[in-house]
């Protein structure tokens, strides 16, 4: 009986096994590289859509510029409030902009494939990026552009599974390019802080992230390439 | 009664049987933890979770650059019917001089959002990663303690302190958010979930909330227009 039992729970555990190990079997080839080809030409399709989409407000921002600036020269009104428009743009990252500063540089560094190294350190993180960028501001930058993306009021680092995305959906990938215009010892003495970034400053030891900075007495930033919505705020008075 | 050969027979038999059974157990353990291994390695080979979410940002991204497109479309057909009536369309400009102007941080502004409130040290780390969080969920307006917090705003930490802008931050932290409730909820939420292991954070949607202060805009010095 009690051999019935031994044997009847061992079936019962191969039995489980076997049927595990079917369902953990992976996708045919042929359904894992359909589907891998699928989402990869919805992206191209995405991206393409998003290229357009960003060319169409280049081109309308460029429009209605050209009639503001009509508009201002036609009313002293309207230029009273083109000046002052002007200006607003410029905090918003909405005009190019080129002057003396710091360009940072960084890239992935190599992986140790370290069998009790399991961190990810070796990789540039976007929080990294935000990091950066984050000194900069603090040591008074007056611009700064990420791979030629600027960095604006609504611009938000965020991952979208392993790619690092900024300003509608741009990934960023390696090498990273920071230029901030400013103060070039300014921004060279936060950079260079250790108190500042002293995590990355760790890992760029270990694993040769390339971090380095260099300062400059021309840089230029590209205006944001869209534009702003304004929903739910309303202005009080 | 069994005979001793006979009990000796059956002995080996279940021997035999268990042997079996052992072995057969032991190949079917090792090979479903490698082929669990060789999944793990295909799914991030493949990476079908990243494209996943990037093709969700993207349809996110193209909708708000759909939007934006309409605004500016409405905006230039205001204009060139002033300029064509021989006039000059001042409100035009003054719309997008506010809209500018509550993006910049440069003005009181009210409306619908959320009110965070945390008890307990926070890093400059985690206040970065909720900010990223919310401005993805498009935060039109934030105050974090009585001071506006844009985009160019620095956040740091000294030690135990947080200093937004230069200013040191006393605990409990009161984060005003003015946008969307429903997108900036489930981004609240996101941030609280890491927090909440060490510290209390309370999320209260306010149908309207006001964030009264502004920020200066810093001097530009250096920069000039154009590339």
């Amino acid at each position: 009986m009690t051999v019935l039992a031994s044997v009847s729970l061992a079936t019962f555990l191969v039995a489980g096994l076997a049927a595990t190990q079917f369902r953990s079997q992976p996708l045919p080839p042929s359904n894992r590289l359909a589907r891998d080809e699928a989402l990869r030409k919805s992206v191209n399709q995405l991206e393409d859509q998003n290229r357009t989409l960003k060319a169409r407000v280049q081109t309308l921002q460029a429009d209605v510029k050209a009639g503001e600036d009509e508009s201002a020269r036609r009313s002293s009104a309207a230029q009273e409030v083109k000046a002052q428009l002007d200006e607003q743009k410029t905090f918003a990252g909405l005009t190019a902009l080129h002057g003396p500063g710091l360009t940072v540089l960084l890239h992935d560094g190599t992986d140790p494939n370290s069998p009790v190294d399991h961190s990810l350190g070796w990789t540039i993180h976007y929080q990294d990026l935000q990091d950066i960028v984050n000194v900069l501001w603090a040591s008074g930058a007056e611009a700064v552009a990420v791979n030629g993306q600027r960095i604006v009021p609504s611009t938000a680092f965020h991952y979208a599974g392993v790619n690092i995305l900024v300003n509608n959906a741009s990934r960023l990938s390696g090498p990273y390019t920071v230029i901030a215009v400013g103060d070039p010892p300014a921004l060279a003495n936060g950079v260079g802080n250790p108190d500042q970034l002293a995590e990355l400053k760790s890992r760029n030891r270990i694993y040769g992230l390339g971090f380095s900075w260099l300062r400059s007495t021309r840089l230029s930033v590209p205006a944001y390439d869209a534009t702003f919505l304004v929903k739910y705020a309303q202005p009080i008075g | 009664m069994h005979s001793p050969s006979v009990e000796l027979t059956a002995r080996s038999q279940r021997l035999v049987i268990f042997s079996l059974i052992a072995i057969g157990l032991g190949f079917l353990i090792v090979v479903q933890l490698r082929s669990q291994a060789a999944v793990a390695r295909t799914l991030a080979a493949q990476d079908d979770t990243s494209v996943a979410l990037l093709i969700n940002d993207l349809n996110r991204a193209n909708n708000q650059l759909i939007q934006q497109n309409a605004v500016l479309a409405e905006q230039q057909t205001q204009l060139q019917k002033a300029l064509t009536s021989g006039g000059a369309d001042s409100q035009a400009l003054s719309k997008e001089l506010t809209t500018l102007r509550e993006v910049n941080g440069a003005i009181a502004v009210h409306g619908p959002g959320l009110e965070i409130r945390i008890q307990g040290p926070v890093m400059d780390f985690e206040l970065q990663d909720a900010l990223n969080n919310l401005r993805n969920a498009g935060a039109e307006a934030i105050s974090l303690n009585g001071y506006r917090i844009i985009g160019s705003t620095p956040v740091v930490s000294r030690g135990d302190i947080l200093m937004v802008a230069g200013h040191a931050l006393r605990t409990p932290l009161v984060m005003l958010v003015i946008g969307d409730a429903e997108q900036l909820g489930p981004a609240a939420d996101l941030s609280a979930s890491s927090l909440q292991t060490r510290v209390e954070v309370s999320i209260q949607r306010q149908d309207d909330l006001a964030i009264t202060e502004v920020v200066t805009p810093r001097p530009v010095i250096y920069a000039q227009l154009g590339k």
